[in-house]
């Protein structure tokens, strides 16, 4: 089956706005690819380049070089961009026209008409919540009413692949979950969906796989499970405290640490965890909790760029 | 079929958004103005006062349509470039030579729309004057200043493509320039100079923009009928312009980093 995002090997080169004969390379020799209905979160600090390979996605701006397709076919062609929902980062819409106005120029041109376009922008505007709103002037539009409305223009027409940059950035809460649960619907439906997130525990909660970039390179890409390392995983043991045992087991377990009522003892892997976690209980201490935990995303994202800018001291 | 459909959908939500634009207003008001000072005039000089007002009516027609297309021309891309809306256009299953097209005929609509309200007041004006029996008489006039604008929207589009605003009014004015004066301009240089020169300005002559072929309505103000100006070589002449300089905004487009 063919694939609806395959990059391989891009790369894009911008000039520097002021200074033409200064570059940015704002994408490093990138290659992933997407499979059929999976959800993609696509995480990177400010500048990592995500909204430029977006870009190049939708064919709005060329690779330098490299190689993208996007089912099968290059970016930009017209069939293949039927078959996309693209929300664009910050968006904005044509401040004269009405929410409704708005997708139904668009649904046009997505090729629906008449009655069963009339029907999917109503339905489409209560999904977003901006149904009451609809006959307004989008001028008068908040930020994220106009949120709402560009993610309503992205699934209009049922698009194949949706393709979303930073859909929950000026949401309230509820509006949050709104398009966490479109983004549940749309995988539930078979769609493809990749979207950019600065907001970790979205991209944990939603993500099939979470695709990591790093100053326009690629980081690691795969399920959380396949990204956390070994060695990311944290063993703690934690046991009942008592202000007399306090010196004693200070002398014994170096790093051990008072939170309010226990100790807490950080272990550096599996068999350090096993070792410390039978002496406690050979000295009849009470074992509140041992475990090994897990990181979560905002973790392991903080913990690559800490050794990406120690790797480069 | 379906691309005639793609640029006629462009063309109708660009001209929906220009029509509740206040710039749209604030200019209309502006000709209105104009036209009052025209009879205003009337009243203090000697002559045909149906011609004069002919003069001053179709004068203005001509001149708020160039100022209208220069004024919104200029930005119809840019604009939509530097706020983003491009982006979600660009998006869908479109064409970006139909939506360059469906820019311009949206702005064409726009000038449609605007032609006609003028006229109506222009019929008006010539009514209370007592001479709105040459009102369709002047018909071919609107019809070339209408073909007019059209070059100068085509151009506007050009260079909303490429630059911005500012630079793109400096040289869509300065087609309109040309266009208005060359044919005087070449007359009055090849009667007066060396053969050399001569040449070249001649050669130049069928490169340069020339309005002289739109220019019918002091022929018809004044009772001279068309005298060898014709309404189907206008045409061609302004269709000929439109497709060059719309196939060079296509090409400038097609390459476009819509960043
Ligand atoms: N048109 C452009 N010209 C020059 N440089 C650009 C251009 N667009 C992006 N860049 C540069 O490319 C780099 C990546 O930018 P990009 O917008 O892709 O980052 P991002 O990952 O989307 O960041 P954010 O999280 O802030 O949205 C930045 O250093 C930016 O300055
Ligand atoms: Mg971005």
């Amino acid at each position: 089956m063919v694939k609806p995002i395959e990059l391989k090997n891009v790369r894009k080169v911008f000039s520097h706005p002021m200074k033409v004969w200064t570059k940015i390379e704002s994408v490093k020799d990138l290659s992933f690819s997407m499979e059929q209905g999976e959800i993609i979160g696509f995480v990177g600090h400010n500048g990592a380049g995500k909204t430029t390979t977006i870009k190049m996605i939708m064919g709005f701006i060329r690779p330098t070089s490299g190689e993208i397709s996007v089912f099968g076919k290059k970016p930009g062609d017209r069939e293949v961009k039927s078959k996309i929902g693209f929300l664009p980062e910050r968006p904005y819409f044509y401040s004269e026209l009405t929410a409704m106005e708005v997708l139904k120029y668009f649904g046009k041109l997505s090729g629906l008409s008449g009655r069963i376009l009339a029907d999917k922008a109503e339905n489409v505007l209560k999904k977003v919540g901006l149904f009451d709103d609809r006959n307004r002037k989008l001028a008068s539009y908040s930020k994220g009413m106009l949120q709402r409305i560009g993610l309503a223009q992205a699934i209009i027409h049922d698009p194949e692949l949706v393709i979303m940059d930073e859909p929950m950035s000026g949401l309230d809460p509820i509006g949050r979950k709104e398009v966490k649960d479109i983004i549940r619907g749309l995988k539930r439906d078979g769609k493809s969906v990749i979207f950019s997130s600065h907001i970790l525990s979205d991209i944990e909660n939603l993500s099939d796989r979470v695709l990591i970039i790093e100053h326009g390179k690629l980081k690691s890409f795969g399920s959380l499970h396949e990204i956390i390392r070994p060695e990311d995983v944290r063993y703690t043991i934690e046991f009942s405290c008592d202000k007399s045992m306090k010196d004693a087991v200070f002398a014994l377990f170096d790093g051990v640490r008072i939170v309010s009522d226990r100790f807490v003892l950080d272990c550096a892997d599996i068999s350090d965890f096993n070792s410390k976690l039978a002496e406690v209980v050979a000295k009849g201490y009470t074992v509140l909790n041992a475990a090994g935990s897990y990181p979560s995303l905002e973790e392991i994202v903080f913990k690559e760029i800490r050794e990406e800018e120690n790797g480069q001291r | 079929m379906d691309s005639v459909k793609r640029i006629a959908n462009v063309s109708f939500y660009t001209f929906l958004e220009m029509v509740r634009s206040k710039v749209l207003y604030i200019l209309l008001f502006f000709a209105l103005f104009i036209f009052a000072l025209g009879i205003g005039i009337t009243q203090m000089t000697i002559g045909n006062v149906q011609d004069i007002i002919s003069d001053i009516g179709l004068g203005t027609i001509e001149i708020f349509s160039t100022v209208l297309s220069i004024f919104l021309g200029i930005s119809l891309v840019h604009k939509e470039l530097s706020l983003k809306t491009l982006h979600p256009l660009l998006a869908r299953p479109i064409a970006r030579p139909e939506y360059i097209l469906g820019k311009f005929f949206g702005m064409v609509l726009l000038i449609v729309v605007e032609i006609f309200v003028m006229c109506i007041i222009f019929a008006i004006l010539l009514t209370v004057f007592g001479g709105f029996s040459r009102f369709f008489g002047y018909m071919p006039a609107v019809y070339t200043i209408f073909l007019q604008t059209c070059t100068v929207i085509s151009v506007a589009v050009l260079c909303s493509t490429l630059t911005e605003p500012a630079v793109a009014a400096m040289l869509t004015i300065s087609f309109y320039l040309i266009g208005a004066t060359s044919y005087n301009l070449v007359y009055a240089i090849t009667s007066r100079t060396s053969d050399f020169v001569k040449n070249v300005v001649t050669t130049l002559r069928y490169v340069l923009p020339d309005f002289s072929h739109f220019n019918i309505k002091d022929n018809l103000v004044y009772g001279r009928g068309l005298e060898g100006l014709s309404l189907g070589f206008a045409s061609v002449y302004a269709l000929l312009i439109i497709v060059i300089v719309l196939s060079l905004a296509v090409m400038f487009f097609n390459n476009k980093e819509i960043s």
